[in-house]
């Protein structure tokens, strides 16, 4: 069912995680992206993958989640490794050598390094960021992050009024494209057989009423909107004031430590870090 | 009793394995007889929809088994697409589905799925217009100028024009006025009295029920709560009324009625059977 895609879905809980301000969690993401960047040997990477395993702990986020999120993610993830495994070119003899296929050990170590920070990317902003922070409290934390833009002349308010509503809706219209693909599959529609335009054109009965039914919801929410006299930004109060407390702050000093830790073992040398040690043991010493 | 459809100790969770996860139904077995108007009540929440989305193979039983006419549907699940031609399945506000340039072609939709000829479709297309009190002067319109009323009816043509053994229809009135109510399920009793179909109807009216099904089956929290014929379920109010739910207004007068000494006698939960059971009360007597 499409409604089992997790990618993206807010998951309500009671965790720190989830009581974090979401500014916060918002400059954390933004660290946590530098810091996976920074990662360049085995030493951090497996730091990396400790941290990112006792995040998903703290959130208390049942690990099969996180797995299904990756799932969509999975053949770019095989594609780019095999890239790189036949690809890269290494110092040494290489591993393999048949026809026009040489593997070199630099090859597999950049794959498995390339394959896992895509997935840790994923998993850390997604953890910071959809899977613990409802969709508005994001908007509103992304507002207030770039109010400072208001003074040139940046109506931030009403993009973040967009994202919320293009979030808001994601939801509502998976539930609908299923409600009219079971429609259209009561009426003998078939969309996984034939050929690539039949099965196009199978999609037609779907993206109309879709369409239509989506203008006609923009305008119904606009009408509610006018209705309770919105009018952007100007004197409008919030709900739930955001405020920075003890727990964001010990969150921002740990991540910033993890930032350096992890820029301070990228450093150490080849032969010196786990790296070469790892490799020393898997493909030589058999 | 003729069964068409059964269920047979069929569970459904929706969302299983998520934080989300949701028994929908449990453990219910429940037939419907064929040839009859069988109406389907309970609260918003108490299944209804999912069990109608079992009956023509869109959802998979978690656990337990459907049968058609005695085969289960999910022997050949590659084959499951030939059930929905068999029982025809009106959702919930079916007009969202309506997605062609016109009437005719939007209602010829599932007949070409079928693979029919130009005549036969022409065929169906008129007379399941014609079911529903589409004139053919609607049919050349596009279905997005209709009024709420008609595309209902369109979108229900949509389906009859399957010729299906079944018809299931999830709330087909719900939205209309009393008048649009009153042509469309005496359109479905119609269809049901020509062509013999077994018809399945979901419905939060218990006037509905009353005047259009031969049997009512009674959802309560994912379980069948109570079935039998019409009557069986009106002549006891009280355990309508301990799941939530009510018996038809004329039914409650006519109970009031007999409780004070006025003895009536005959289909006592329609305002035409009452009707007749006053004038026979008073012209017999105490008969």
């Amino acid at each position: 069912m499409i409604s089992d895609i997790t990618l993206g879905q807010f998951f309500p809980g009671y965790s720190p995680l989830h009581k974090l301000d979401p500014r916060t969690k918002i400059i954390l993401a933004v660290l946590a992206i530098v810091t996976v960047f920074l990662a360049n040997n085995t030493a951090s990477f497996v730091f990396l993958t400790l941290i990112t395993l006792l995040l998903i702990s703290i959130s208390r986020i049942s690990l099969d989640v996180i797995i299904k999120g990756i799932k969509p993610i999975l053949f770019i993830l095989i594609f780019t490794s095999l890239l790189n495994i036949f690809m890269t070119e290494g110092r040494g003899e290489p591993l393999v050598d048949v026809w026009i296929i040489k593997i070199y050990t630099e090859g597999i170590v950049r794959a498995i390094f390339m394959a896992l920070r895509v997935t840790l990317l994923i998993v850390l902003t997604s953890m910071l960021l959809t899977y613990t922070t409802s969709p508005i409290a994001l908007t509103d934390g992304l507002e207030s992050l770039l109010s400072p833009l208001k003074r040139i002349g940046v109506p931030v308010h009403t993009f973040a009024m967009m994202m919320s509503i293009a979030l808001r809706f994601i939801p509502t219209l998976i539930e609908e494209t299923e409600k009219i693909m079971n429609a259209q599959k009561s009426r003998g529609a078939d969309f996984t057989s034939g050929s690539l335009i039949k099965r196009a054109r199978a999609l037609v009965p779907i993206l109309i009423p879709l369409i239509v039914s989506s203008f006609k919801r923009a305008e119904e929410l606009a009408t509610a909107m006018e209705s309770r006299c919105y009018r952007g930004d100007k004197n409008r109060t919030k709900l739930v004031k955001l405020e920075y407390r003890a727990r964001d702050l010990a969150f921002m000093a740990v991540s910033v430590l993890i930032l350096t830790a992890v820029a301070l073992l990228s450093t150490l040398p080849y032969s010196m870090s786990f790296s070469g040690l790892l490799l020393d043991i898997i493909f030589y010493k058999i | 009793m003729n069964e068409i459809l059964k269920l047979e100790n069929v569970s459904y969770i929706y969302g299983r394995g998520t934080p989300f996860e949701k028994l929908a139904l449990d453990n219910v077995t429940v037939s419907f007889e064929r040839g009859k108007i069988t109406g389907l009540i309970g609260h918003t929440g108490s299944g209804k929809s999912t069990l109608v989305n079992l009956l023509n193979g869109l959802y998979k039983p978690t656990e337990g088994r459907v049968f058609l006419d005695g085969e289960d549907i999910w022997t050949n699940p590659k084959e499951i697409h030939k059930i929905r031609y068999r029982v025809g399945l009106v959702m919930q506000y079916p007009e969202y589905q309506l997605f062609d340039e016109t009437v005719r072609e939007d209602i010829a939709f599932a007949p070409k799925n079928l693979g029919l000829s130009e005549d036969e479709i022409a065929e169906r297309v008129s007379e399941s217009a014609g079911f529903v009190g589409i004139g053919e002067d609607v049919l050349d319109k596009s279905p997005f100028d209709l009024s709420g009323g008609q595309k209902r009816r369109a979108a229900i043509a949509g389906i009859i024009a399957m010729r299906p053994e079944v018809l299931v229809l999830d709330e087909p009135a719900a939205g209309l006025d009393p008048r649009g109510r009153r042509e469309i399920l005496g359109g479905l009793r119609l269809y049901a009295e020509r062509s013999g179909a077994t018809v399945i109807l979901v419905s939060h009216s218990m006037e509905d029920m009353a005047h259009y099904c031969d049997n009512v089956v009674v959802m309560n929290s994912s379980r069948v709560y109570k079935s039998g014929t019409t009557a069986e379920i009106f002549s006891d109010p009280d355990a309508l009324s301990e799941v939530g739910l009510d018996v038809p207004a004329v039914a409650k007068i006519a109970r009031e009625l007999c409780r004070r000494g006025v003895n009536l006698t005959g289909t006592l939960y329609t305002v035409e059977g009452v009707r007749d059971a006053i004038i026979a009360y008073m012209k017999g007597g105490t008969a």
